[in-house]
């Protein structure tokens, strides 16, 4: 009997088939802190396993391990798929044993056609050369098979977020690999567009094929999975069948305590008007049919107003345009406390004390940078007093001092953000505008891409920042976000509000049934 | 150019190009400027020299003349398209011109073996470029610019600042000579049938698997381009015929153009130049195609190095090739290559590195003085990318 036999009776009776992945003894340290601390894990094929874990538990970075980001001898440990040891020094190393990986972050060139996308460093060749015909075709026949209507000849970066996700998830399953790695995979889609990739992955696991995929959403994790492992400091804190267990169990086993509730119980009491907004209108950089047609808000101190739309019912133009940062033409009338305003650019908004947490955190942030850096980068006026020469200790202090308040974990101020997680990277953006003074936050998604616990404490931190006197936008797509933290929530649909929704009348039923028009 | 967004079946919102954008696409557009610029300048040129300017003989010459600048420029486009930068190439040109002419003139070494030493001796200097990018991780523009000081530093030791002169008068062959007019006309003419006929299978083949809609307006926007290439090129040869030294350069652009659009390795570089990560995380080893990419740009020194030198009939290590590199560049941004990597086409490149020769030409002709030529080029440069960011901006395509 071998050693994968053994593993494979020893993990339980039902899994009589050897297993296809057999992971032993994996340590992955970073100069630190051990990120993945000895893990065993075995996955059989066919088996739909979910990772779960709170920021920084370390299941990025066991599934980077597995998907050649981080090379073999990076780590410790041994790596047995399909019953032979695997050692892949880079991604398409790792590809080349079958292993398919979708990073978490949509990350695309944004030059390249939909097709080259699709078939890169796979590309089917004729006499030598590339055949970009079969390219388009291939790509359109496996977006068609999705029921994604996109021309494999369009440039991707001309497709909007969630699009050049689908464009790459359905790449990474039609890769023929024998494990498909997806992190969070949902987090930039409908629902509709996440009911069909799970059909998809259904299809694909009884082919054979395992797959691990990570998630913040419950209920998608209950929905798909077979198994669900749960992460915790490094180690695996819970392995268990998705049929024998509950939601509280796994999110006890995720962050050890329940989870307090958000949202703040006394009623808000709504100050003064901090922001006033009136026939915004905004159109596309290109074409003249608006994506936001006359649209009004207002929002006082203290206070979190929501916007939510489906996607391309103008929530997100209306944020970027308040900010002065839409490419495209804007009109409309725009007052900060009461005062008539233009914003021409998203240096004018910054002067108005207006802030902006981006939904891409690559448009917000310079990952190279430390968090010294980034947090002082939209009050550098403010610490540059004396002759332009930049004040360091009262910039240490102020960063420390939001880094402490914030709660952001790193080993210090001057780590580089791009070695946080996604909810450290967030509160970082958050620390930026604090330090800056801006009394009104547009944030759009702000929690996309980070996990239950973190999201928890960060929602926390907008209710604080309204206590604390901020005026607060909230455009996301997340329904439950918004009931929880809003006071307010104005619904978009075809470019304009066309329902307000107060807070005791909250609820993500009755939000999506605004929003979709039924 | 509008981008329509409609609600597709299924409900998911897509976004696709209206008819005429897809016909009039960005590249097609964008082209057309800098033709548009191009053929300006021709008139102007033309009028004020009162019709010497687009004679037969002056076009050849100024082809002749931009035939240098053009080789750099096509390996310029190839790294820039990657966020490299190569500075080194006026020396590595000089250095790869010294070691023909010191082979040929002062060892008595057959000619063909010696441009065949030559060409190894740039796959070396671009390898080892390479392996200080790939493998030390230097920056190239660093690196190029180190090459361009001891590049250009061996050649004189190499020849203690001498010329080094004359070259065997078959090497001189191939920037003197001309292939006759019929043969001329008829290769022409064979190449224009070839490529129809390998477009019209291509064609097929595409309406056939479903990504080709329309075949005739596909065909015919293919060749209607290329005809008139053939018959603008029919009439320039009817004169002498083509010189081997524009034939060289059209058969390295073809082949480049054909390197960077049609296979795996071309598309890895504009992968890599558009997102390295994206690019990385795509399984693309990064590195290795980079390193590939300075061996091409080494085997451009070898190219180069011996058309100068036959060119000049010999080697003068301080001169030859003096500011080639920033020639280069220029042509490459001017004919469409974005500095921030991902974007860029060889036919661009020529089109740029032509427009820069028909200034010098036309100034030339019209007996400007050279500084005031310089500051002209200087201006038209600033001027054609600013075109270029202005058109783009109209276009809707991303900055």
């Amino acid at each position: 009997m071998n050693a994968a036999e053994t593993a494979a009776r020893e993990h339980g009776n039902e899994t009589e088939a050897p297993p296809l992945l057999d992971i032993r003894g994996l340590t992955k340290s970073f100069p630190g802190v051990v990120a993945v601390d000895n893990v065993d894990l075995t996955i059989a094929p066919q088996e739909i396993v979910a990772l779960l874990g709170q920021n920084g538990a370390g299941k990025s970075t066991l599934i980077q391990v597995l998907s050649g980001v981080h090379g073999f001898g990076s780590y410790s440990g041994e790596i047995i798929l399909g019953g032979a040891p695997f050692r892949p020094a880079s991604v398409s190393e790792a590809e080349a044993g079958g292993v398919a990986f979708l990073a978490q972050e949509v990350n695309v060139a944004p030059n390249l056609t939909v097709g080259q996308t699709m078939a890169l460093s796979r590309e089917p060749t004729r006499f030598g050369l590339v055949d970009s015909f079969l390219v388009q075709a291939r790509a359109k026949a496996a977006l068609a098979d999705f029921g994604i209507d996109v021309d494999p000849a369009t440039l991707i970066g001309d497709l909007d977020l969630a699009t050049q996700q689908l464009v790459l998830i359905v790449r990474a399953l039609s890769k023929n690999a024998r494990l498909l790695i997806l992190d969070e995979p949902t987090a930039a889609l409908t629902d509709r567009e996440a009911a069909r990739l799970f059909e998809r992955i259904r299809a694909l696991a009884a082919k054979g094929v395992a797959i691990i995929f990570v998630s913040h959403r419950l209920a998608e994790v209950f929905e798909i999975s077979d198994r669900i492992v749960i992460m915790r400091d490094g180690r695996i804190n819970g392995d268990l069948k998705t049929a024998n267990t509950s939601r509280d169990a796994v999110v006890a086993l995720m962050i050890g305590t329940s989870i307090g509730q958000v949202r703040s119980s006394k009623q808000a009491v709504p100050g003064r008007t901090a922001l006033s907004v009136e026939g915004l209108t905004v159109l596309p950089r290109s074409g003249d049919k608006p994506l936001v047609a006359g649209a009004g808000l207002s929002v006082a101190h203290g206070e979190v107003l929501g916007l939510f739309g489906l996607l391309g019912s103008g929530v997100v133009e209306t944020a970027m345009a308040i900010f002065g940062a839409w490419p495209g033409k804007v009109s409309g009338r725009i007052s900060v406390d009461g005062k008539a305003v233009s914003i021409a650019s998203p240096s004018d908004a910054v002067q108005l004390g207006i802030g902006l947490i981006a939904q891409d955190r690559r448009d917000g942030l310079s990952g190279s940078h430390s968090i010294l850096d980034n947090t002082i980068l939209a009050s550098l006026d403010a610490l540059s007093k004396r002759l332009g020469f930049i004040d360091v200790i009262g910039a240490r202090r102020a960063t420390m001092d939001l880094f402490a308040r914030l709660k952001i974990k790193a080993e210090t101020i001057d780590t580089l953000v791009d070695t946080l997680s996604g909810g450290n990277q967030q509160k970082v953006q958050v620390a930026r505008w604090l330090a800056a003074g801006a009394q009104i936050l547009l944030l759009i998604d702000p929690t996309r891409g980070v996990d239950v616990g973190a999201r928890a404490e960060i929602k926390r931190i907008w209710v604080e920042l309204a206590e604390a006197g901020c005026a607060i936008l909230l455009v996301s797509s997340d329904a439950e976000e918004l009931v929880d933290i809003c006071d307010r929530v104005l619904v978009y649909r075809d470019g304009t509000v066309t329902d307000v929704v107060q807070k005791s009348d909250l609820s993500e039923e009755r939000l999506l049934r605004l929003a979709a028009g039924v | 150019m509008s981008r329509i967004v409609t609600e597709a079946r299924g409900g998911m919102a897509i976004s696709i190009r209206s008819p005429l954008a897809r016909l009039l696409n960005n590249r097609s557009l964008r082209d057309s400027t800098l033709i548009a610029v191009l053929a300006v300048i021709w008139v102007f040129f033309n009028i004020a020299t009162k019709g010497t300017f687009l004679t037969q003989r002056n076009i050849v010459l100024l082809a002749l003349q931009t035939a240098i600048v053009s080789l750099a420029a096509i390996s310029a486009v190839m790294l820039i398209v990657t966020r490299n930068f190569d500075l080194s190439v006026g020396s590595a040109v000089a250095l790869v011109g010294v070691v023909v002419a010191l082979l040929t003139v002062k060892y008595g070494v057959n000619p063909w073996l010696s441009v065949a030493i030559s060409l190894s001796v740039g796959l070396v200097m671009g390898a080892w470029q390479g392996w200080w990018v790939t493998r030390m991780g230097v920056s190239s523009f660093i690196v190029t610019l180190a090459g361009m000081l001891y590049f250009r530093g061996i050649s004189m030791i190499a020849t203690n600042g001498a010329t080094v002169a004359p070259l065997p008068a078959e090497l001189k062959q191939i920037a003197t000579g001309f292939l006759p007019p019929r043969a001329s006309i008829i290769l022409v003419m064979a190449s224009f049938v070839a490529f129809a006929g390998f477009r019209i299978v291509e064609l097929r083949r595409g309406f056939a698997l479903g990504v080709v809609s329309n075949f005739n307006a596909e065909l015919a926007r293919a060749l209607l381009p290329a005809f008139i290439i053939t018959i603008a090129v029919i009439w320039l040869a009817s004169w002498q015929g083509i010189p081997y030294l524009v034939g060289l350069v059209a058969v390295c652009a073809i082949a480049a153009d054909i390197l960077m659009r049609r296979t795996k390795f071309g598309t890895q570089l504009y992968a890599i130049g558009g997102n390295p990560e994206a690019a990385r995380l795509s399984g693309i080893k990064v590195n290795r195609v980079i390193f590939q990419n300075f061996l091409i740009a080494g085997l451009a020194y070898g190219i180069t190095g011996v058309a100068l030198t036959a060119r000049v009939s010999g080697a003068i290590a301080g001169s030859a090739g003096l500011f080639l590199e920033l020639d280069a560049i220029a042509a490459a941004i001017i004919g469409g290559t974005s500095l921030s990597g991902g974007r860029g086409r060889i036919f661009g490149a020529l089109v740029g590195a032509l427009l820069m020769g028909s200034l010098n030409n036309g100034m030339s002709l019209m007996n400007v003085p050279t500084f005031y030529q310089d500051t002209a080029r200087g201006a038209v440069l600033l001027l054609a990318v600013a075109i270029d960011q202005l058109s783009r901006r109209n276009a809707g395509s991303r900055p």
